[in-house]
């Protein structure tokens, strides 16, 4: 079974599907680069912008190529890689191909209890499961975005909006969107965070402090790298490093994982 | 028309033109994938069973339908448009994408709501895609060779903590400017995680209550101060450390 699903027309048609997406995200470059420029931004600016994405990607792209290799022994190599180049999350695919799994009678997801019909199902519930995030933007991306640009934009157009104009061109005063969108980034980061202080504390019983240090040391070192890069960049002009920075950090964040894991 | 109405202009029209494709290519992704399975099941000969889809909708999809709109929700306004469309359908937003778009409008110092935050999150979601499309494409032309350097139990711990690396790294970019602010949810959720330990497995969901509590404290300094970022000379800037001592302190 296995060796069909690693057949060359497993690989032509999820291949296919994966080049449309590449064909369409390059054409989302292409089309903002050229907006751009046109609207007068600093090609500068939008080749760092190009830069760091890149750089910043390829860690986690690694990560996930790892959740293929892991679903590869069971789905066989090219589902997986369709799943986890295209709408896929890392946590979600191998969460949902086990449930489909049960569904369909099998005790584990597993290349030796996989038949056809069980492929199939369980293809077809990892696609339905996750695709609402597409379906609300086909409808609602436009309309939302529409009304949040509506509300700032009658905000501006209020008596103040000269006086507020200049002091937020000087930095003193930003708009609320502005802050809300930083905020709510914060307020991410500090799950995340406290997850892994509440993983070492209580993960192994509550107050027991035997949970694994690991990931708040990681955490640790790739904030104290990336406060040396930013250091850097700022103190000492080295701007280019900008586009380097998370990436550089995450590497040394992930090789203290080796040392103390 | 002067240059900015000119300017404005071309904006909304390229803005307009986004959701067009946007949404056409959406669409067409979105019958792809869910014909995709119809299809293989054709070449294997056998198709889904279709009662087997729904128990398992039943089982596992409410829960990712739900987290699906949240998603959608919160991370439209932080996208934009073109970012919007491009991250609903190439995926991996919480450990990829939203850091990432986030990352190239600091090193750009864009606003939300701006042409040219717009632009930015577009360049750094169609960047990034085509970045996981290729690493992806790579690694699995090269998977023989490189599955056992992957897989090799002294590499494991690295792989396992790439979202502590991002987030840690994330986090000093973010705190040291808002150190005030983030004090609270950052104690908040450590506490909440140490007293409810099984939360921890729903960390995704409870970026929720995390971020609007977070936002509502913004917006009453902000109400004060007009702007979120630390008084000049108390935040982080000459003192790096400072995040991870706080970070291995608690």
């Amino acid at each position: 079974m296995i060796s069909i699903l690693d057949s060359p027309a497993m690989y032509l048609i999820c291949g296919l599907i994966i080049l449309f997406v590449a064909i369409v995200s390059a054409v989302f470059l292409i089309r903002a680069y050229r907006a751009g420029k046109a609207i007068g931004m600093d090609s500068d600016v939008l080749k760092r912008a190009i830069t760091s994405s890149a750089t910043f990607s390829i860690l986690p792209s690694v990560g996930i190529l790892l959740g293929v290799i892991a679903l590869s022994g069971s789905l066989g190599t090219p589902w997986p890689w369709l799943r986890l180049s295209v709408i896929g999350a890392l946590h979600y695919e191998t969460q949902v191909a086990q449930g489909a799994a049960e569904q369909v009678g099998m005790t584990a997801l597993s290349a030796a209890q996989m038949t056809p019909t069980a492929f199939a199902t369980i293809a077809l519930l990892m696609s339905i499961c996750i695709m609402w995030g597409m379906i609300l933007s086909i409808f609602f991306n436009k309309m939302y975005l529409g009304r949040m640009g509506g509300r700032q934009s009658r905000k501006q157009e209020s008596p103040e909006t000269a006086e507020k104009k200049t002091a937020e061109k000087t930095g003193a005063r930003q708009g609320f969107g502005d802050a809300a969108m930083i905020a709510m980034f914060i307020g991410l980061v500090s799950a995340y965070i406290g997850s892994y202080i509440g993983g070492f504390v209580s993960g192994n019983g509550r107050f027991a402090f035997k949970g694994s240090l690991v990931p708040i040391i990681v955490a640790a070192v790739s904030a104290a790298v990336m406060a040396l890069f930013t250091w850097l960049a700022e103190k000492k002009h080295m701007v280019w490093l900008e586009s380097f920075s998370i990436a550089g950090s995450m590497l040394i964040g992930m090789l203290a994982a080796i040392f103390f894991g | 028309m002067d240059r900015q109405d000119q300017k404005q202009q071309y904006f909304n029209d390229y803005n307009n033109r986004t959701h067009v494709i946007g949404r056409i290519v959406s669409a067409v992704t979105l019958v792809l994938l869910v014909g995709a399975p119809f299809v293989i099941g054709t070449y294997l000969g056998a198709m889904p069973d279709m009662h087997a889809v729904l128990k398992g909708f039943l089982a596992v999809g409410i829960v990712w339908t739900v987290s699906s709109v949240v998603e959608f929700l919160v991370y439209t306004p932080m996208l934009g448009a073109g970012g919007g469309y491009l991250a609903f359908i190439t995926g991996n937003l919480i450990n990829m994408k939203i850091p990432c778009a986030m990352n190239a409008r600091e090193i750009a110092g864009t606003r939300a709501g701006t042409p040219e935050n717009e632009i930015i999150s577009t360049l750094s979601i169609a960047t990034s895609s085509l970045v996981t499309i290729v690493v992806l494409a790579l690694g699995v032309l090269l998977l023989v060779p490189l599955q056992p350097v992957l897989q090799s139990p002294a590499l494991q711990p690295a792989f396992e903590n790439v979202v502590p690396a991002l987030f840690g790294a994330m986090a000093y970019m973010y705190y040291r400017k808002n150190l005030k602010l983030a004090l609270a949810p950052l104690l908040l959720m450590s506490a909440l995680f140490i007293l409810v330990p099984s939360l921890i497995s729903s960390t995704s969901m409870m970026i929720i209550p995390s971020g609007a509590l977070t936002i509502v404290l913004a917006y009453l300094i902000w109400k004060k101060r007009g702007t979120i970022l630390d008084p000049p000379g108390t935040d982080l800037s000459g003192a790096e450390d400072k995040e991870d001592t706080e970070g291995t302190a608690k």
